[in-house]
């Protein structure tokens, strides 16, 4: 019970107020209580809609600093793992065959679409960040 | 919403820049024809779907706008945005 309910309530026992009085004052309180933790309560953080690469080198070859900033809604990621779902099953096992001939033994048939969009779900929280002398790269989501 | 300009730009060793401005909806509309046939004769070929290869590169061609890339290496660059 919080204090101005306890204060309406002691004024009643004390018959300082009726308890039409005492009723109003207390509906009162509650029509102000729903307002106040929205004032006080933080506003929820925009969900990303981006998904950014950036990666800045120095210059190793003579021709300056190179930069690369790629900015791809992560709207057309999950459009891209849809499509994935339209590759036909034979292509799927030309691709095994070359993946394990190249040393990497990865099974594509076991990638399930439904996966895929998990994983893009995710990467809203993704933030990497890595710094070299020469280069940085940041993957990260806005 | 579907993509309405791609914009390319290029700079070039000498510092000039070479701005392409692409409007997507009028060359879709003038490449449709071959577009669809040429879609449709890999469809057979591959045996995928036509309708869900056109659901879905109706749902990529959506989700293109705001995609923005962006190449600089010296004094070259290329930036290519779609709106």
């Amino acid at each position: 019970m919080n204090e101005q309910r306890r204060q309406i309530l002691e004024m009643l026992a004390e018959g300082k107020i009726t308890a039409d009085e005492a009723e109003r004052l207390i509906d009162a309180l509650e029509r102000q209580r729903p307002e106040s933790p929205q004032g006080t309560a933080s506003r929820p953080r925009p969900r990303p809609k981006y998904l950014r690469v950036v990666v800045n080198s120095a210059d190793d070859s003579g021709d300056g600093p190179s930069r690369v900033d790629i900015r791809v809604p992560l709207q057309l990621l999950r459009a891209g793992v849809r499509l994935t779902s339209l590759i036909p099953p034979q292509a799927l096992t030309k691709a095994n065959a070359e993946l394990t001939r190249s040393g990497v033994p990865i099974d594509l048939t076991e990638l399930k679409q439904q996966h895929l969009e998990e994983l893009i779900e995710q990467l809203d929280e993704v933030d990497i960040d890595v710094d070299d002398p020469d280069s940085s790269v940041r993957v990260f989501c806005e | 919403m579907i993509p309405y300009l791609v914009t390319v730009r290029h700079r070039r060793s000498d510092g000039r820049w070479l701005r392409l401005y692409i409007p997507v909806l009028p060359i879709l509309l003038v490449l449709s024809p071959l577009l669809l046939l040429g879609g449709l004769a890999a469809c057979l070929a591959t045996r995928v779907s036509p309708v869900g290869a056109l659901r879905g590169t109706g749902r990529l061609l959506w989700a293109l706008p705001g995609t923005r890339i962006e190449f600089e290496q010296g004094r070259t660059a290329l930036l290519v945005s779609v709106r």
